[in-house]
């Protein structure tokens, strides 16, 4: 695939000056070893920079890296060289400024939906105050915000007692995303948090996270291999292509399309409804060979 | 009804499927009866298979008499609930589960071992290869060294159940924890949990259901460990009165000794499932 970008499809927007860099990546490289002294390279020379109060999509095809460079933020997956910082400070360790969501494996499943919400709050108390008077009010408090937090992912206070197993798709990924505003993250990472689920209750979580953001305004970074999906939710899009040299061997994900969008602020049924956005992924596909799904989504369920 | 045995899709009824369930037992019990009687047309006295009365005998005995002449619980006097705590069976069972129960003990601090192998990169570091090394060693072949180190009592067949079973154990929820998905790692670090939290309030809480498997799994050979250091070095428990027993050709007793052994094994094989459902609702067998 060649480097070359796609050309514009909606007028360039500049970045708002205003806002401060959330993440920022300067020639970022990550090897991982793959035996035999050999290395394989998801990223060489990455360089990115994530605006406070975006909603990025990153799109890409399936193995490009997009998962891994969630995890660098995360501060799992240590980049090789370079750069990495968040708000400024460089990545150390387990980053506890962001939220993350999933695909799978989201919940805690030995917890229940309360439990799962009050677990980070409940961290922060220590093991030994939990008993104490203090601790006491401390998470009735906790228990009151869960509630309030389920209500606003559309959830009922009788699925606070469920096991996430007898909860279904949709519902897990919304008690997921639920427990990580518990936290009030600065940043929100969603790894294809929709993808396991079907088309329906898809759109519906897609115009949940997108009222989420325009409330809030809080960094979301999103990642997908849908390319209907990442137009409709993105104030900002960004394409991941993995380069390779001559002999097809991978040398490095690269940005093949950062995107402003401008429209952002209106509802995601206004957004769908754009010839722009239609436009935008019509473009994506071209480019892409068809890397990546453009299946056709259903219209927002009305909620 | 026709009888289709080799016919996959065959659907038999309950009544056919409680017959062949029980045949074999009753063939079983059947052939051993007609074997018994006929030894004992030849030779009242035959020790060898026991009568249904020689076996009742042998429970009576092995219930309210004591192994020991000297103890004076056998008087007829006494009432039979007052007898049995001094009885042989009663003895010897709780001889064999103090070391069964010691050594099932010692399985948590196994258990802890592996978890922390499994998170904690130093530490796996360390014990890692130690453990790999322990768990190709044949426990039955060092059970002279253990005599030799730890002498011929206690402590020397607890360490030989320890050293049977311990390295699976290890490894097995070394390998667990290690299986549990890195989202929920990081999932709990990002929500502020320390190492300790989330070794603890997530990983081993979460891989607790498939540990009791694992030790369930591992009971037998415990046992197993257990009857050999028994039988080898010992002045009580269930396998050595078996062992003792065979030297006069005790065969009403040392009948009755397996089938309350495998009924023991059993009960503590019952309750562990029954407690791993009852503490882990949120347990789905996949
Ligand atoms: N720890 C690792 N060691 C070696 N290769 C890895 C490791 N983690 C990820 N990769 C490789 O990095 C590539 C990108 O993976 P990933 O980020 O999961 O892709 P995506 O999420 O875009 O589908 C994959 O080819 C994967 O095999
Ligand atoms: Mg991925």
């Amino acid at each position: 695939m060649s480097a070359q970008p796609i050309a514009a499809a909606l007028p360039e927007f500049p970045v708002k000056a205003a806002s401060k860099p959330a993440v920022e990546m300067a020639a970022l490289a990550l090897r991982f070893p793959v035996g035999r002294g050999q290395t394989r390279t998801i990223f060489e020379n990455l360089n990115l920079t994530i605006y406070h109060g975006e909603f990025v999509c990153i799109l890409g095809e399936t193995g490009c890296g997009k998962s891994t460079l969630l995890r660098m933020v995360l501060g799992e997956d240590r980049p090789t060289e370079g750069a990495l910082s968040i708000f400024g400070q460089p990545v150390n360790g387990i980053n506890r400024a962001c939220g993350y969501v999933p695909q799978k494996y989201s919940l805690f499943p030995d917890r229940t939906v309360m439990q799962n919400l009050a677990f980070g709050p409940e961290c922060t108390l220590g093991p030994f105050k939990r008993w104490t008077h203090r601790g006491r009010s401390f998470r009735g408090e906790v228990r009151t915000e869960a509630l309030a937090r389920l209500k606003q992912m559309g959830l009922q206070a009788t699925d606070a007692a469920k096991y996430p197993h007898q909860l279904s798709g949709g519902m897990q990924q919304r008690v997921a995303i639920a427990q990580a505003l518990m936290m009030k993250p600065a940043i929100l990472l969603m790894d294809e948090a929709f993808s396991a689920l079907d088309p329906n209750t898809r759109a519906g979580m897609q115009s949940l996270v997108h009222e989420l953001w325009r409330e809030t305004r809080t960094t979301i970074i999103f990642v997908t291999h849908n390319t209907h999906e990442a137009a409709y939710l993105a104030s900002r899009l960004i394409v991941l292509a993995q380069r390779r040299n001559e002999t097809g061997a991978p040398v490095g994900a690269e940005v093949m399309l950062d995107q402003i969008v401008p429209f952002a602020e209106e509802t995601l049924a206004a957004r769908r409804r754009r010839p722009e956005v239609a436009d935008l992924v019509q473009r994506i596909e071209r480019h892409s060979h068809g890397a990546f799904s453009a299946a056709e989504e259903p219209e927002a369920e009305s909620r | 009804m026709t009888f289709k045995p080799f016919e996959i899709e065959a659907r038999p009824n309950k009544l056919t499927w409680m017959t062949l369930s029980w045949l074999l037992f009753a063939v079983g019990i059947g052939l051993y009866l007609q074997e018994s009687i006929k030894r004992h047309r030849e030779n009242p006295d035959d020790r060898v298979i026991p009568t249904v009365t020689q076996l009742a005998q042998g429970v009576q005995n092995a219930f309210l008499n004591p192994a020991e002449e000297d103890d004076d619980g056998s008087a007829a006097t006494l009432k039979w609930w007052q007898r049995l705590p001094h009885s042989m069976i009663w003895k010897d069972t709780a001889a064999s589960s103090r070391r069964f129960l010691i050594s099932l003990a010692l399985m948590i601090p196994a258990v802890l071992l592996g978890l922390h192998i499994a998170m904690f990169p130093y530490i796996g570091a360390l014990f890692m290869r130690f453990v790999l090394f322990f768990d190709k060693i044949i426990a039955l072949s060092v059970l002279p060294i253990l005599f030799i180190a730890f002498g011929i009592d206690e402590l020397s067949k607890v360490m030989l159940m320890v050293i049977g079973v311990a390295p699976t154990i290890i490894l097995d929820t070394c390998n667990l924890a290690k299986s549990v998905p890195r989202e929920q790692v990081v999932k709990g670090f990002t929500l502020g949990a320390g190492n300790a939290q989330v070794a603890y309030g997530i990983v081993l809480k979460q891989i607790m259901p498939r540990i009791i498997a694992s030790i369930r799994l591992n009971l037998k050979p415990l046992m197993l460990f257990l009857f050999a250091g028994e039988m080898i070095a010992s002045t009580d428990g269930l396998a050595y009165r078996i062992a003792i027993m065979r030297r006069h050709m005790g065969m009403d007793i040392i009948i009755p000794y397996v089938l309350w052994v495998a009924l023991l094994l059993f009960l503590v094989d019952a309750s562990l499932r029954f407690l791993n459902k009852r503490w882990h609702p949120w347990f789905k067998e996949d």
